[in-house]
């Protein structure tokens, strides 16, 4: 077994050797292949900087392995990155600023949390006109288990003053151009929430590069936005942090308009928690089964809100049936689902919408928005059924 | 060789290496046109082609994001402004087929659709 020490001195290693040949990535490339070490079967929206999706078919546990955890970067990789080197800062409306190295971070009492972590723009592909950005189509979204201390036992060792009303985080991404750095801030009552974590171990292993080693915010049941990687500083503010990602980035209508329609800043509000929302794993859009007994299976999940049903359909949505719940969950992780469909020949749709503790159900459509955020409309997959 | 010429070199080296841009499987090429060489130089020195491939967008919203991306540090004069739009809009429109894209590791090591 590889030691802490061990880790981090290869680590080290690989991010000196990777510094030598900057600045394109942080890693070797061949001509043949798109090597992400760590990363095997991942649909690449790009490569350059990192965006990784996470096929369906790979939705079928509920912790999602770190080698098939969907990966969003808006930056490129820190590239010169030494953890020996590495200061988490806690400042701004503080009455005690302070910095901890790695191994002081380390000491800290961890907490865990699964979370289901979702990019805002999962199912950007499918918003009819078409948005600009990276465009996922079903797989921004992974369960992983998360741990390290509660972000507010550091906030509370610096002593939060009255004035303190937001929580800024800055990661060790590095921006090219005149690009605006990746910034954003979160409410302090969702940083002082004891489930709101600053995370240095993700599925019982320090956090693998492409999620922020060594340490990251991590705000369950929140756009994955909100967690910002490679952490570097914790910023207490007196209002939401003013910076290109907090606004026009990341917001949502206040009242939804027409698609295509532009929508002005002032009638936003900031992207917080995810919606209830739900995919089916397997069978394959586009494949072929057999008649008879069917095993329809995915997952289902409702941000801060609990997923309480699944309903599959077969027949255009005429009718709706429940699903099994899996017995796994966790409060701000997905549900898996599984259905046992009947199936004679033909071509169907399968569909499949969950609804949640708030209330909440599926729309059969996406909402449209400028951005394409928050796309949680009723996945339906074709299905070829042979006798 | 003088030290001061032995500087030079390198920062010489050093200022070209963002300059070349190997293409291969990692950094797939934008397609043919009289702006091919404008876009690579323009769009790719912060993020690669992919970026560009997989959208299919109105030139509206071509319009919108180079007036962005030339806010963001991306070099395109004047004259290469509008050129710019058409060559985007031309080849990553509304009615473009949809983009493919390829797979990490070995195991499916499918080649990107232009």
């Amino acid at each position: 077994m590889i030691s802490r020490r061990d880790f981090l001195k290869q680590a080290s290693n690989a991010a000196l050797a990777a510094s030598a040949v900057q600045p394109m990535l942080a890693w070797a490339v061949g001509d043949s292949a798109l090597a992400v070490p760590g990363k095997e079967g991942l649909i690449v929206r790009s490569y350059r900087f990192l965006d990784l999706e996470t096929p369906v078919e790979f939705f079928n546990t509920w912790i999602t392995t770190a080698e098939h955890f969907f990966v969003r970067n808006h930056m490129h990789e820190p590239a010169t990155f030494d953890p020996s080197d590495w200061k988490l800062n806690v400042g701004g409306e503080v009455e005690k600023p302070y910095t901890l190295n790695l191994a002081q971070l380390s000491k800290l009492e961890p907490h865990s949390v699964v979370n289901t972590l979702e990019c805002a723009g999962n199912g950007r592909a499918f918003q009819n006109p078409r948005v600009p950005g990276v465009q996922w189509r079903k797989g921004a979204v992974s369960t992983g288990r998360f741990s390290g201390p509660r972000l507010r036992d550091l906030l509370e060792r610096a002593g939060v003053r009255a004035t303190g009303k937001h929580v800024m985080f800055r990661g060790l991404d590095q921006v090219p151009g005149r690009v605006p750095p990746f910034i954003r801030s979160i409410p302090i009552e969702k940083a002082m929430d004891p489930d709101t974590l600053v995370a240095t171990r993700m599925n019982g292993t320090a956090l693998p590069e492409h999620h922020g080693f060594p340490a990251r915010a991590l705000a369950p049941g929140w756009v994955g936005a909100a967690s910002c990687k490679w952490l570097t500083e914790i910023k207490v503010l007196d209002k939401e942090f003013d910076g290109n990602f907090m606004s026009p980035g990341y917001r949502w209508p206040n009242q939804p308009g027409k698609p295509g329609e532009a929508v002005k800043p002032e009638d936003t509000h900031p992207l917080t928690a995810l919606n209830v929302k739900s995919l089916v794993a397997s069978p394959g859009d586009g494949s072929t089964v057999r008649a008879g007994v069917v095993h329809v299976r995915g997952t289902a999940w409702a941000g801060e809100g609990d997923v309480v049903r699944v309903e599959v359909s077969t027949d255009d949505g005429s009718t709706w049936q429940p699903a099994e719940l899996g017995n796994e969950k966790a409060r701000y992780a997905w549900r898996l689902w599984s259905f046992q469909w009947k199936a004679k020949s033909g071509d169907y749709v399968i569909a499949v919408r969950a609804t949640d503790s708030l209330g909440r159900t599926q729309p059969m459509a996406p909402v449209w928005n400028p951005s394409g955020y928050l796309n949680n409309a009723v996945d339906q997959v074709k299905i070829h059924v042979k006798a | 060789m003088s030290k001061l010429s032995c500087a030079v070199i390198a920062l010489t080296a050093l200022l070209a290496v963002p300059l070349v841009r190997p293409q291969s499987a990692a950094s797939p090429d934008l397609p043919q046109g009289p702006l091919q060489a404008k876009a690579i130089t323009a769009c790719t020195e912060c993020h690669e082609a992919r970026i560009i491939l997989q959208q299919r967008l109105s030139k509206a919203a071509w319009t919108k994001e180079v007036d962005k991306m030339i806010k963001w540090g991306g070099l395109v004069e004047p004259q290469d402004h509008d050129p710019l739009i058409d060559y985007l809009s031309t080849n990553f429109g509304v009615d473009k087929p949809e983009y493919v894209a390829d797979r990490t590791g070995s195991a499916n090591p499918k080649k990107t659709k232009k």
